[in-house]
């Protein structure tokens, strides 16, 4: 390793009203080199990055690239100095098409006026193909799944030739294959000397992705350590701050009465003949690939997704479901999977956030009940350990984790007996996932039955007691808890 | 100590005005805070009353230019003065935190006036009847509104723009084109308005004139229905996230008709007070009352993005418009210039308003 640093970064201090973000953070990243920010939601990893990318002022510290002092003063200036972002909350225009997406703000030119459109598909082409990404550039990224945008958020930043590249959970939105394509391309770019901060809170990508890594505990350095030889126990520990008992914790339940029965339902082009049921205490997982249909299935239970056939029980009792309000008032509840699409309400405050899904509880007539409403806020914040504890913060300023934390309180306070949930821990550090695996447990006490999309294979193996596999709008297997290998359930969904 | 005042984060919405919007009942505590409380505190309740600060400056300027502005009989003329200028506004508050906008309310305005106007004077209707076909005209025509926007998908600036047509031409045909009651029919009839009427536009309840009363009222009940009723919740809700709103189970549709309602009722209130003020209704009075209710607004503080604001900042901006509209007037400043001057003053308020809330927050 050369001896002195390409990036160092020296006592980097943030804060924000009432959380000290970053508390004099030493940081420092040389030639070629995959560097890992592993780190609980809100220990400082994205103040960090984003500081780095000129998206937000440090308080103090020092910011020395190539042996000399910058001071980043906006992502501009960051993409000049070579450092480029891939955002966790995707920064990409709806409705541009990807390749203008991907060179927006840098759009090649012909003769100063005429956009070069040429040229401008064929690099586009090249970048998406270098990550295994068949889409046709000219569509608009309002058509991508989420997955995809993520890919074309990568690529945006690969047609820059940064040297150096901030990766901010860059897999949370993507399934197991894709992320193993993300990961052969991290590596090759360094292979050819870029440098990469990659933030993750998964353990297990640590070793594969990265050199060295980093841990951040609320805010301070705990210690920067080679990957090779330290155990995910003991990276754990350093996250969590305490000892962790078990990452998946399940207790033995056995189900009751059927509560959600679906017979043969047809959307066209896709899904088909979807037959399933889902009883009391029960958790049933369905585990497909992108675009496999898991989403257009639960979001047809919600009413979001209009049905051509096929039938719905709840309780026994047949129904339709036409609109959300409709499938609430049967009991349904349904936690997103795009939190800042169709989860969160930024502008608003988390209390009101948590409780939006069952004002009825907390009102008569119409009329809030304020101190009702606030004693249960205090609950669930406490429960989930949402960070800042403050109910009257706006969504939009928590971090990433947190916001997932504060959609699934308002379905935990939803009072449903159908609980939907897809990707339920996107964005949720080791520590808080084991706490809402916790709560799974309790509700399923609760005689609460819960349909859980994950593409993360272990979670989904630890935690659900029957696994559908979907592809192409069919289930193709159905495994019993204990039957199912990540093998089997990936050759399944393929 | 230069980097913290640089701008921190932008998502495309504003952080205090957001804090604002649920805690805006705050704000009527302010005046005593700001005085008497030290420390964060103040510091908070300083970056919420921006709009309030400005009017104080506008108020304290005023008293020491003019020797005629800071009397009782002045003061009240300047709340009279805001008055129409302030319900209206109270709606649009509501309507544009529901993530919509409302061009119709000037036409809304006429429209009820003339129907009311004409019941009452040329067909022997009383007033209570009057005020009723006012409210009703008002609250019809809001649900039209809510309901084209809800149904349809138009956009809420194109659907109100065709309803605001539509309802100054209707008002044309009510009213035959004349101001109601006409000249003639006062002379030769004798048909004028009931003085109750005209009591609500420019009577007073020991000194305190009643539009002036009617603003409170008003403020109340804006305030009201947006913190402490589901509906309030529901309209924050999808002004901030519509689809996250839809997802949890709040109805998109209902929520915009009531928005647009409540808003058709309050420009019909505006109205049955400004037929009173002028003795007379005509199809063509509150001309480009739309555009100050939506300058109101946006110098109270309320993000035309939706899903934050609250009607405290609202109806300050309103008393900002009227306190600056009369006191160019004691001061001899031509009604032209005047114009000009309160362009400025929309444009300059927003722009000091962030660079305060950069400078002071987060």
């Amino acid at each position: 390793m050369p001896t002195e640093p390409l990036l160092r970064l020296e006592a980097i201090d943030k804060s924000f009203p009432g959380v000290h973000a970053l508390d004099h953070v030493d940081f420092d990243l040389y030639e070629g080199e995959t560097h890992v920010l592993l780190g609980e939601n809100g220990a400082g990893k994205s103040t960090l990055v984003k500081i780095l990318s000129g998206s937000l002022p440090k308080d103090s510290g020092r910011i020395i690239l190539r042996g000399k002092q910058v001071e980043i003063t906006s992502s501009y200036h960051a993409r000049l100095l070579g450092i480029g972002m891939v955002y966790q909350e995707l920064s990409l225009i709806p409705d541009l098409s990807v390749v203008e997406n991907i060179f927006l703000g840098r759009l090649p030119r012909r003769r100063v006026f005429f956009i070069d459109w040429p040229r401008m598909y064929e690099e586009a082409q090249q970048v998406l193909k270098k990550l295994g990404l068949i889409i046709d550039p000219k569509v608009p990224v309002r058509h991508l799944g989420l997955a995809e945008r993520q890919l074309v958020e990568i690529a945006k930043c690969l047609s820059l030739n940064e040297r150096i590249l901030l990766l901010d959970e860059p897999t949370s939105a993507l399934s197991e294959e894709e992320r193993q394509r993300l990961f052969n391309l991290v590596n090759e770019l360094r292979e050819r000397g870029i440098s990469i901060i990659y933030i993750s809170h998964r353990l297990s990508e640590v070793p594969i992705v990265g050199q060295r890594v980093t841990v951040l505990r609320d805010g301070k350095k705990v210690a920067t350590l080679p990957v090779n030889g330290v155990g995910e126990d003991t990276l754990i520990q350093m996250m969590v701050g305490r000892e962790l008992k078990e990452q998946y914790p399940k207790e033995k339940m056995i189900p009751g009465e059927p509560i959600l029965k679906v017979q043969d339902l047809e959307v066209k082009g896709a899904l088909h003949h979807v037959d399933f049921t889902l009883h009391e205490g029960e958790i049933v997982g369905i585990y497909g690939l992108l675009n496999a249909g898991c989403t257009t299935l639960v979001r047809a239970l919600f009413g979001l997704q209009k049905t051509d056939s096929g039938k719905i029980y709840v309780d026994g009792r047949r129904v339709t479901i036409s609109s959300p309000e409709e499938a609430i008032g049967l009991g349904l509840g349904y936690l997103t999977r795009d939190r800042a699409g169709d989860g969160l309400i930024h502008p608003m405050p988390v209390l009101p956030n948590i409780t939006l899904a069952n004002l009825k509880e907390f009102s008569q007539l119409g009329l809030l009940q304020h101190q009702k409403e606030r004693r249960e806020g205090e609950k669930r914040i406490k429960e989930l350990r949402v960070l800042p504890a403050d109910l009257g913060r706006c969504a939009m300023y928590l971090s990433g984790g947190n916001q997932q934390k504060v959609v699934l309180a308002k379905w935990l306070c939803s009072g449903s007996k159908i609980l939907i949930f897809d990707e339920p821990t996107r964005g949720i550090d080791v520590g808080a996932k084991s706490e809402i695996f916790q709560l799974f447990n309790r509700l399923v006490k609760e005689k609460v039955g819960i349909l859980m999309i994950s593409s993360e294979l272990p979670e989904i193996l630890a935690v659900a007691d029957r696994i559908f596999v979907m592809r192409r709008g069919s289930f193709t297997a159905e495994y019993q808890r204990g039957e199912a290998t990540q093998e089997k359930l990936l050759k399944s969904a393929s | 100590m230069r980097e913290k005042r640089t701008k921190v984060s932008n998502i495309g919405n504003n952080p205090e005005s957001t804090v604002s919007a649920i805690a805006s009942p705050r704000i009527s505590l302010l005046m005593g805070r700001l005085v008497s409380m030290g420390g964060e505190a103040s510091k908070k309740s300083l970056l919420k009353g921006g709009p309030l600060i400005a009017l104080l400056l506008l108020i304290a300027y005023l008293s020491f230019a003019s020797p005629h502005f800071f009397t009782a009989r002045n003061l009240s003329n300047v709340a009279v003065q805001s008055s129409i200028n302030a319900i209206l506004a109270i709606g649009q508050t509501m309507v544009i935190i529901s993530g919509g906008i409302d061009l119709s309310v000037g036409a809304v305005l006429a429209l009820s006036a003339s129907v009311a106007a004409v019941a009452m004077t040329y067909h022997g209707q009383s007033m209570v009847v009057g005020m009723l076909l006012a409210l009703g005209t008002g609250a019809l025509v809001g649900s039209i509104s809510g309901i084209v926007i809800a149904k349809t998908k138009v956009p809420d600036f194109v659907a109100t723009l065709g309803i605001m047509t539509a309802a100054r031409g209707l008002a044309l045909i009510v009213t035959g084109g004349l101001p109601v009651p006409s000249h003639k029919a006062l002379l030769e009839v004798g048909a004028g308005l009931p003085s109750g009427l005209i009591w609500l536009g420019s009577g007073d309840i020991l000194g305190v004139p009643v539009p002036a009363l009617v603003i409170v009222a008003v403020t109340i009940m804006g305030w009201h229905i947006l913190t402490n009723t589901t509906l309030g919740r529901a309209i924050y809700a999808i002004g901030g996230n519509r689809e996250a709103a839809r997802v949890s189970g709040i109805s998109i549709d209902r929520t915009k008709i009531m928005a647009y309602t409540i808003m058709g009722l309050l420009a019909a209130v505006a109205g049955i007070v400004l037929t009173g003020r002028l003795n007379s209704a005509n199809a063509l009075m509150a001309g480009g009352a739309e555009l100050h209710s939506i300058a109101a607004v946006v110098i109270g503080g309320t993000t035309l993005l939706g899903g934050a604001g609250g009607v405290v900042g609202t109806l300050i901006g309103a008393f900002i418009m009227g306190t600056l509209g009369n006191g160019l007037n004691l001061l001899g400043v031509s009604a032209f210039w005047q114009q000009v001057i309160m362009g400025m003053l929309i444009i300059s308020v927003v722009v000091f308003d962030q660079w305060r809330r950069r400078r002071f927050a987060v």
